[in-house]
C-alpha cells in the first residue's frame, strides 16, 4: 500500500518539482559524456583490441596451454572462494543478523577489514606468515617441506582473504531487515533449528546469497594485486588469468593480452546482469512483504 | 548455555548462536586478525629508528604524496560526478537510464588488470583518447594524470551508490515545504537537499578515497612506475617485496594500514551518526 | 489444556517487564491479556509460548512443568501480531508447514496433510485462495491463514498476539466475532493479547488486566467492568469522570453533594477521588435540592441512540462527560449553554494514598 502512495507522489512531483528541460538535458548530457569516456570506451576497447589481429589469434591466445592452465587455476580458486565464503558468510550473517550481542558493531567492522586493506598489503601479510625464508611459520613449513607461498595454495589463501566480506555483507542487512519473526513462527510450529534455516531462512535470502556468490566469484577471478604478490609468476603453474594478462602485456603481446582480458570482461558483464536480476528479485520480495 | 554468554547477548529462541559465532570468530581470527597483526608484529621488531628511517625516506614520502594527491583528486572528481549521476538516475527519466544504472558497477566487476591495460592503451600518446590530447601537449598515460584517470575508474561507483538510495528515499515534502516557503530551486538544493545528502557524500568520498589509496592493479600499468614521479605507495611496497626488503615493505605497510583503519573507523562512525540522526528525527 | 503461570519475573536490562506474575487459565477458556503498551502482556504471552524465557518462575501445562521446554516441544499454536506468514510459500504450504516438518516417524501421510489443510481452509473460508502467496492477501485474510497455520498442528493451547491490531475497524469487528464463534465450536484453551478494552470485553471469557508488569485485576468482562478494583482499571476500561472530594463520618462530600460510602466509614477527613462512568450520571434541569451538582452544558453530540454531553461544573470548574438516552434527551429538551444539575447514580471512591495511578 505504501508503495502505491509513493508512486502517486512520484507522478505529481515529476511534473512540479523538476528543473527546466534545458537544465535537465545539460545535466544528462554531462553525465553521459563522462559515462562514455570513463566506462564505455575502456569496455569496448577490450573487445576491439582483442580482435585487432583477427579471430585466429584470439582463439590461439585463449587456447594456448599456458592460458588454459591459467583458466584452470582461476576456476579452482573461484571454487574454493565460493564454497568457503558461502559457509562463512551464512554462518557469520546468522550470528550477526539474528542475535543481539555486545560488540556487534566492532565485529562487523573487523569483517570489513579486507575491503579496507590494499591488495598489495593483503598479499604481503601472507608472505610474512608463510614465506619459507622470512615467514613466522617458516620453521614449521620447512620441517614438513611445505610450500604455500609462490604456489597455488598461496593464491587460494589470499583470494579467500580478499573475497571474505562479500557474501556476509550482502546477507547481513537483508537478514536484519527480515528479522526473526518467520523463524519464530517455524519454531513454534515444531520445526527444528536446522529445518527452520533450510525451509524458511534460506529461501528468503537466496537472491542475496546468489549475488554474494557472483561477487565473490568475480573478485576471485579478477584479483590481481594480492595474487601477484604471492604467486611468484611461475608460468604454467601459479598464474591466474589476470597475471597471465600482465605477462602478455609486458611482453608486448597486446592482442593476446586483450583476448584473455575479454574472457575476464565477459565474466564481469555476466556478474552485472546477475546483480541486476538479483536486485530486482530482492526488491520484488521486499515489496511483497 | 553458560551464564557468561547470556550476559553478552540477549536471550533468543533462535538456535545456533554459539556455533555460528564460534566458527565466525575462529575463521575471522585465522584469516584476518592474525595475518593483519603480522604487519604490526614485524614492523615493531624492526626498531624505532630503522622504522622511522624507512618511512621518512625521500622515495617513501614522495610515493605517499603522490598516492594521497591522486586519490584525493580522483575521489573529489567522483563526488561531483557521483552526485550528478545519482541525481540524473533518480530524478530524470531518459532512454537508456536502466542500462546506465546497471553498468555503474562495472568498475567493481571488471578485474583491475583489465581496466589497467585498457585505460593505458586508450590514454597513451597513440591511443584513441591520448591522440586527442597529445597535440595539445597533454600527456596522460605515464603521468600522475593517468593515475588519476585509473583511480577515477576504479572508485567511480562508491559515491553514486551511497548517494542514490538516500536521494530515492528523500522526503519529497521537505522540498515542497521549502519551495512553498519561497526558496528558489538553487536555495532548496543547497539548504535542503545537500545537507540531507552530506553524510552519504562523505561516506562515498571516504570509501572511494580509501579504495584509491590501496589500488594497485590498474595503476601499475598506466603510471609507468617512475620513482619520485608516478610511483604510488602500494607500488613501492611491491618493489620492496620483490627485492626481499621485507622490513622496509612492512614499515610502509604499517603506515598505510593505520591510515586505512582510521578511514574505516571514520566511515563506520559516520554511518552510525547518520543512522542515529535519521532515527531521532 | 490448562495453563498455570507461577511467580514469573522478566527483566530487559533494567526494565522490569514482568513482576511476580501468577495466573491460572482453565481448559477451554478464552482469556484476554489486556493492558497499555509496555505493560508486559506480549512478553507474558511469549513466555507462555517459549519464545522468551522467564528470569524466574514456572510455566505449567496440565500439571506438567514446561518451563525448560523449547518452543518446538510445547505444542502451542502462536499467531503473530504481523502474522509472520512465510512469504515464499503459498497459503496451502504455509498451513501444511507444521505437519511437513515433523520427523518422518510422526509425520502424517501426504494425503492426510492435504486433507487437514483443506479442512482448515474451509474452516477459515479460504478454500479458493489456497495457491495464493501471502502478499496477494488482505490483512484479514492473512490473519485467518495465520490462525489456520497455527491450528494445523492441533495445538493444545492457542496464543494470539494482538490478533486484530493491524486491521481496520470494520474487519476487526467481523474477525473478532468470528474468533468468538470459532472458539465456541472448538473450545481450545486460548489466550490473546490486546490493548483494546472493547475487544477484550467483547470476546473474552475472562480478562487479565496488566499494568507495568503486574496483574491489576482478573475476572469476567462484567466483573472487571462493573467492579474495577482500582483507579487504573477504572480508567482503562472505558470513559470515566473524576470527582475530587473529602470523606467525613462515612459520607463523601463532593461540592455540595453528600453521599454515603459505607466501605470507607472508618476513614475520616481524607482526600478522596470518586469515579463514575458517563452513563451513570443523572441529569436534571431543575435544582432538586441537596445532592445535585450545578453544571453548564458545553457541547452536545446527538448521533445514534446515545447522546453525549460535555459539561463544566459551575462550582469547581471541572469538566465532565455524561451519556443519556435519546428519549431522555428529548424529554429534557436540553441545549448547549443550558444550566443543569447532575448526580452520579453509581460511583466508586478511592483514597489516592492507597493507589498511585
Amino acid at each position: 500500500m505504501a508503495g502505491n502512495i509513493s508512486a502517486q507522489y512520484m507522478i505529481t512531483n515529476d511534473i512540479k518539482r523538476q528543473e527546466p528541460k534545458t537544465m535537465q538535458l545539460i545535466l544528462i548530457s554531462v553525465a553521459l559524456i563522462f559515462f562514455v569516456l570513463i566506462l564505455i570506451i575502456p569496455l569496448v576497447a577490450v573487445f576491439v583490441k582483442a580482435f585487432e589481429q583477427g579471430a585466429g589469434l584470439y582463439v590461439f591466445s585463449i587456447s594456448d596451454p599456458i592460458a588454459l592452465q591459467a583458466i584452470k587455476l582461476t576456476l579452482i580458486t573461484i571454487g574454493f572462494a565460493v564454497v568457503i565464503n558461502t559457509v562463512f558468510g551464512l554462518t557469520v550473517a546468522w550470528a550477526v543478523a539474528k542475535f543481539k550481542f555486545k560488540g556487534k558493531n566492532l565485529f562487523v567492522t573487523f569483517l570489513d577489514l579486507p575491503f579496507a586493506i590494499s591488495p598489495i598489503i593483503a598479499g604481503m601479510i601472507f608472505i610474512l606468515l608463510f614465506s619459507t625464508t622470512h615467514g613466522l611459520l617458516a620453521p614449521l613449513l620447512n620441517a614438513f617441506d611445505l610450500q604455500v607461498m609462490f604456489a597455488p595454495a598461496g593464491i587460494i589463501l589470499v583470494t579467500l582473504f580478499v573475497t571474505m566480506p562479500f557474501i556476509a555483507r550482502e546477507l547481513i542487512p537483508l537478514m536484519e531487515a527480515q528479522g526473526t519473526v518467520e523463524e519464530e513462527a517455524a519454531l513454534s510450529l515444531g520445526a527444528s533449528g536446522w529445518k527452520t534455516f533450510l525451509l524458511i531462512t534460506l529461501p528468503n535470502i537466496k537472491w542475496a546469497l546468489l549475488y554474494g556468490v557472483i561477487l565473490t566469484a568475480a573478485r576471485a577471478a579478477g584479483e590481481f594485486g594480492a595474487v601477484s604478490v604471492v604467486s611468484g609468476h611461475i608460468r604454467g603453474l601459479t598464474n591466474t588469468l589476470p597475471l597471465h594478462v600482465e605477462i602478455l602485456y609486458n611482453e608486448y603481446q597486446f592482442s593476446a593480452a586483450f583476448a584473455v582480458s575479454s574472457l575476464l570482461t565477459i565474466i564481469a558483464i555476466i556478474n552485472l546482469v546477475v546483480k541486476n536480476i538479483a536486485d530486482w528479485r530482492i526488491k520484488k520480495q521486499e515489496n511483497r512483504s | 548455555m553458560p551464564s557468561k554468554l547470556l550476559k553478552i547477548r540477549q536471550h533468543s529462541v533462535i538456535p545456533g548462536f554459539g556455533i555460528t559465532m564460534g566458527f565466525s570468530l575462529l575463521y575471522l581470527s585465522l584469516m584476518v586478525l592474525i595475518p593483519v597483526s603480522m604487519v604490526f608484529l614485524n614492523s615493531s621488531s624492526i626498531g624505532m629508528t630503522a622504522f622511522w628511517e624507512t618511512v621518512s625516506s625521500e622515495r617513501v614520502l614522495a610515493s605517499l604524496k603522490i598516492s594521497f594527491a591522486t586519490s584525493f583528486a580522483a575521489a573529489a572528481i567522483n563526488v561531483i560526478f557521483g552526485v550528478l549521476f545519482a541525481w540524473v538516475l533518480v530524478r530524470y527519466s531518459f532512454p537508456g537510464r536502466k542500462l546506465i544504472d546497471g553498468l555503474i558497477d562495472l568498475p567493481f566487476a571488471l578485474p583491475t588488470a583489465v581496466a589497467g591495460i585498457s585505460l593505458t592503451t586508450l590514454y597513451a600518446e597513440n591511443g584513441w583518447i591520448g591522440k586527442v590530447f597529445a597535440p595539445l601537449g597533454i600527456k596522460i598515460a605515464y603521468t600522475p594524470l593517468g593515475i588519476i584517470i585509473a583511480l577515477i575508474f576504479i572508485s567511480f561507483p562508491f559515491v553514486v551508490r551511497t548517494v542514490q538510495p538516500v536521494l530515492e528515499s528523500m522526503d519529497i515534502e521537505a522540498e515542497e515545504a521549502a519551495s512553498c516557503l519561497g526558496a528558489s530551486k538553487l536555495q532548496t538544493f543547497y539548504k535542503v537537499i545537500l545537507p540531507t545528502l552530506l553524510p552519504a557524500i562523505i561516506t562515498g568520498f571516504a570509501l572511494a578515497f580509501a579504495r584509491a589509496l590501496g589500488e594497485y592493479g590498474s595503476v601499475v600499468f598506466i603510471s609507468g612506475n617512475m620513482p619520485m614521479y608516478t610511483e604510488i605507495t602500494p607500488l613501492l611496497i611491491r618493489a620492496k617485496l620483490e627485492q626481499y626488503d621485507y622490513a622496509g615493505a612492512t614499515a610502509i605497510a604499517a603506515v598505510m594500514l593505520v591510515i586505512s583503519f582510521t578511514m574505516l573507523l571514520f566511515i563506520n562512525v559516520l554511518q552510525w551518526w547518520a543512522g542515529n540522526r535519521d532515527r531521532s528525527v | 489444556m490448562s495453563i498455570e503461570v507461577t511467580n514469573v519475573n522478566k527483566a530487559f536490562g533494567s526494565f522490569k517487564a514482568l513482576n511476580h506474575i501468577d495466573l491460572k487459565i482453565s481448559t477451554g477458556e478464552l482469556v484476554a491479556l489486556l493492558g497499555p503498551s509496555g505493560s508486559g502482556k506480549t512478553t507474558l504471552l511469549r513466555i507462555i509460548a517459549g519464545l522468551e524465557t522467564a528470569d524466574a518462575g514456572s510455566i505449567i501445562f496440565d500439571g506438567e512443568d514446561n518451563t525448560e521446554k523449547s518452543t518446538q516441544d510445547r505444542k502451542v499454536g502462536f499467531v503473530f501480531q504481523h502474522y509472520a506468514l512465510f512469504r515464499h510459500m503459498t497459503v496451502f504450504e504455509n498451513i501444511a508447514f507444521g505437519l511437513k516438518v515433523r520427523p518422518s516417524k510422526l509425520r502424517p501421510s501426504k494425503e492426510a496433510i492435504n486433507g487437514k489443510v483443506r479442512e482448515l481452509l474451509s474452516l477459515v473460508k479460504m478454500e479458493e485462495l489456497a495457491q495464493r502467496y501471502p502478499a496477494q492477501l488482505s490483512g484479514g485474510q492473512r490473519q485467518r491463514i495465520a490462525l489456520a497455520r497455527a491450528l494445523a498442528v492441533e495445538p493444545k493451547v492457542l496464543l494470539l498476539d494482538e490478533p486484530f491490531g493491524a486491521l481496520d475497524a470494520k474487519v476487526r469487528k467481523d474477525l473478532r466475532r468470528w474468533l468468538r464463534k470459532l472458539h465456541d465450536e472448538y473450545p481450545i484453551t486460548s489466550v490473546f493479547v490486546t490493548h483494546d478494552q472493547e475487544e477484550a470485553l467483547d470476546v473474552a471469557d475472562r480478562i487479565v488486566i496488566l499494568n507495568q508488569g503486574k496483574i491489576e485485576q482478573m475476572g469476567t468482562p462484567e466483573e472487571v467492568y462493573d467492579n474495577p478494583v482500582n483507579p487504573f482499571v477504572y480508567n482503562f476500561l472505558g470513559n470515566v469522570n473524576l470527582f475530587h472530594g473529602r470523606v467525613h463520618n462515612g459520607k463523601v462530600e463532593i461540592g455540595s453533594l453528600k453521599l454515603d460510602i459505607p466501605e470507607h466509614a472508618k476513614k475520616d477527613n481524607k482526600e478522596i477521588v470518586s469515579y463514575s462512568r458517563p452513563h451513570d450520571i443523572e441529569i436534571s434541569v431543575e435544582d432538586e435540592g441537596k445532592g445535585f451538582i450545578p453544571a453548564e452544558i458545553l457541547f452536545i453530540r446527538a448521533l445514534g441512540p446515545v447522546v453525549n454531553l460535555e459539561l463544566k461544573r459551575t462550582d469547581s470548574g471541572d469538566y465532565l462527560e455524561a451519556e443519556i438516552s435519546k428519549e431522555r434527551f428529548k424529554e429534557l429538551e436540553l441545549h448547549e449553554k443550558q444550566k443543569v444539575y447532575l448526580r452520579p447514580k453509581d460511583f466508586r471512591v478511592f483514597i489516592p494514598e492507597d493507589y498511585v495511578i
